[in-house]
């Protein structure tokens, strides 16, 4: 028994390895993306801090002060780089492209390999994006509202680990649309969208009507950015966050069983035409 | 014993049909014709333990679709397959590890990295223990000749280079059965030979039952004893490769180089012209006859510089059983 999970663990290095090896080879892709992103964040502290000095500064809208905002902004930011990923592109054109025929016929399973490689690959642009991150959170330091509350942050950490494996069976789930339809630009770029309203990526969810904020937290997406934000903030308990860590769990148990079924299918209908 | 063995094997498609125009695209966005046809049809043949076996027919017969099927990666509609012993569709991991696939089409390496990198990835794959990965691993790359080009990107390989490196990932794991789909397709003739006289070695070297599909006469003349010939999925021949040859290569080709331009109808008295050039000619003339008409070239005042006598390529070999079939039905 030991030695097969030696075998399997050293299995997973080796994938997680050639990510790495694979991933290195984008550098350049991968600082013009921190580029982009950086700039996104600044892009959203410029425009909190003047929308909170033509409210008169030192307000508060809807409970949120500016220091509040920013580190919203920052911290929520943070959590998600933490916890996305690529599945859905990654999984779509292995489908389209007929690449996944070859890896069916491989002795590992192409899911156990796709989340392996996934995890390794997500490990170095994370990587990457927190280092980034902490240098801009790092010039907003006397901005920012920082909590060293260890059961909040314990919280916290739990919730970021339960929503990165929630978005990875999502991110699969999305991805396995390419079975059914070859044009899978449009609808990725709209689920993503609407991902991100619903996790609170484009403003915090408190700001919308409370109905809305209460639906949203039942979704997954909130626990990937506004929750942990929140809960960071301590604008929601410890209670609060032990909910929705049950919450999480619930969804990872639907989420699994809708990929279970949904990957099945696809496979059959691909396996009928093959590609 | 019989490695493979396939009966009464159908694979049916689904497919639809849809006029050109605006207003029918419309139309078929709320009702489209479902239509199927028969890729392969009713197929039966077995394979024994070390054979190579080739598979021959023209694009769209069902050969590719009846390599997928036998690896597992399609569904049949109907029928028996079993390789080893297992049912591939169900894609056994125990199956999995004893046999390979390379499809000339599409690339199982990763190209932005090194084909080094990809093989300890395949390695792990394939759960290859160490000691037997730097066995197989080494008399791969000494038999390929790669060992020059292991750290370079495989995007950067050329063709050869990358189907070489295509055929280790396929074997690393030493497989009792191989799958080749067009291996050498695209390939230049000197990388065509040594793809060929690798394969030749392997086979006889780990008795690796092989089953390829190739356009190129001389690799299924030069590997293949046995030959299946497909045609609109139904096997239309399946025997000895020079027994094929005999029945239905009726021609032979004389290439015939000159050092000064002849005309056409000069030629024209000696056979059927084909590919005829100012310096150059094929002359398609009946096997019974080839003796007499070179002889003939060769004792003539044409200014002649080389003679070379060929088989008729399998495209047309391939034409001539399908014509003759036609004309009398054997079943």
């Amino acid at each position: 028994m030991f030695s097969s999970l030696r075998k399997q663990i050293k299995q997973a290095a080796v994938i997680i390895r050639f990510a790495w090896v694979r991933q290195l080879n984008f550098r350049f892709s991968i600082a013009a993306y921190r580029v982009g992103e950086i700039l996104e964040i600044l892009v959203l502290i410029a425009m909190w801090t003047s929308i909170y000095a033509s409210s008169g500064g030192g307000m508060a809208i809807k409970g949120f002060t500016l220091p509040e905002m920013i580190t919203y902004v920052l911290i929520g930011n943070l959590c998600m780089m933490l916890t996305r990923n690529y599945l859905p592109s990654l999984v779509s054109r292995d489908i389209t492209e007929g690449k996944l025929s070859m890896a069916l016929v491989r002795p590992i399973s192409y899911m156990k390999y796709v989340f392996l490689n996934e995890f390794g690959r997500v490990a170095i642009t994370t990587i990457m994006a927190v280092v980034s991150q902490i240098i801009i959170i790092s010039f907003f330091l006397d901005k920012i509202v920082i909590n060293g509350d260890p059961a909040y942050l314990l919280v916290v950490i739990v919730m970021l680990l339960l929503a990165f494996i929630t978005e990875l069976i999502m991110g699969f789930i999305i991805g396995t649309l390419a079975f059914w339809t070859d044009e899978i630009e449009g609808p990725l770029t709209a689920i993503d969208r609407i991902k991100r309203f619903f996790a609170g990526g484009y403003f915090p969810l408190s700001l919308l009507p409370i109905g809305v904020a209460t639906f949203a937290s039942y979704l997954p997406f909130a626990y990937s950015f506004f929750v942990p934000a929140q809960l960071y903030l301590k604008k929601m308990t410890i209670q609060e966050g032990l909910m929705g860590l049950v919450v999480q769990v619930g969804w990872i148990t639907i989420l699994s069983l809708v990929l279970k079924i949904v990957w099945s299918r696809g496979l059959k209908k691909y396996e009928a035409s093959g590609s | 014993m019989n490695v493979i063995h396939v009966k009464n094997l159908t694979k049916r498609f689904e497919f639809y049909r849809k006029k050109e125009g605006l207003w029918n695209t419309i139309k078929a966005l709320f009702y489209r014709q479902k239509l199927y046809a028969e890729a392969v049809s009713d197929i039966s043949f077995d394979i024994k333990e070390g054979e190579i076996v080739g598979f021959l027919g023209p694009n769209g017969a069902g050969k590719t679709t009846t390599l997928k099927m036998l690896s597992g990666i399609l569904y049949s509609t109907s029928g028996e397959i079993s390789v080893l012993g297992f049912t591939p569709q169900e894609r056994k991991t125990e199956f999995k590890k004893q046999f390979g696939i390379v499809m000339g089409q599409k690339s199982q390496l990763n190209r932005s990295t090194t084909p080094m990198d990809n093989f300890l990835l395949f390695k792990e794959f394939g759960e290859v223990p160490d000691e037997q990965f730097n066995l197989i691993f080494n008399e791969l790359v000494d038999l390929l000749g790669v060992r020059g080009f292991l750290d370079v990107q495989v995007k950067k390989l050329s063709l050869g280079q990358h189907m070489k490196c295509e055929l280790i990932a396929a074997l690393l794991h030493n497989p009792k059965v191989l799958f080749l789909d067009e291996p050498t397709i695209g390939l230049d003739v000197i990388a065509q030979k040594n793809i060929r006289d690798f394969i030749k070695k392997y086979n006889k070297l780990r008795k690796t039952t092989i089953m390829l599909t190739s356009h190129y006469m001389d690799d299924i003349k030069e590997l293949c004893n046995r030959v299946i010939v497909i045609n609109q999925g139904k096997v239309m021949y399946d025997g000895s490769f020079a027994k094929l040859v005999a029945t239905y290569a009726t021609d032979k080709v004389i290439k015939v180089s000159m050092n000064e331009v002849v005309k056409k109808a000069i030629l024209d008295t000696y056979g059927k012209v084909e590919d005829y050039q100012e310096y150059s000619a094929l002359i398609r003339v009946p096997r019974a006859d080839v003796k007499n008409v070179a002889v003939r070239l060769m004792s003539s005042d044409l200014p002649l510089e080389d003679v070379l006598i060929e088989e008729m390529p399998i495209d047309d070999v391939i034409r001539v059983m399908f014509e003759d079939t036609k004309k009398s039905p054997q079943e």
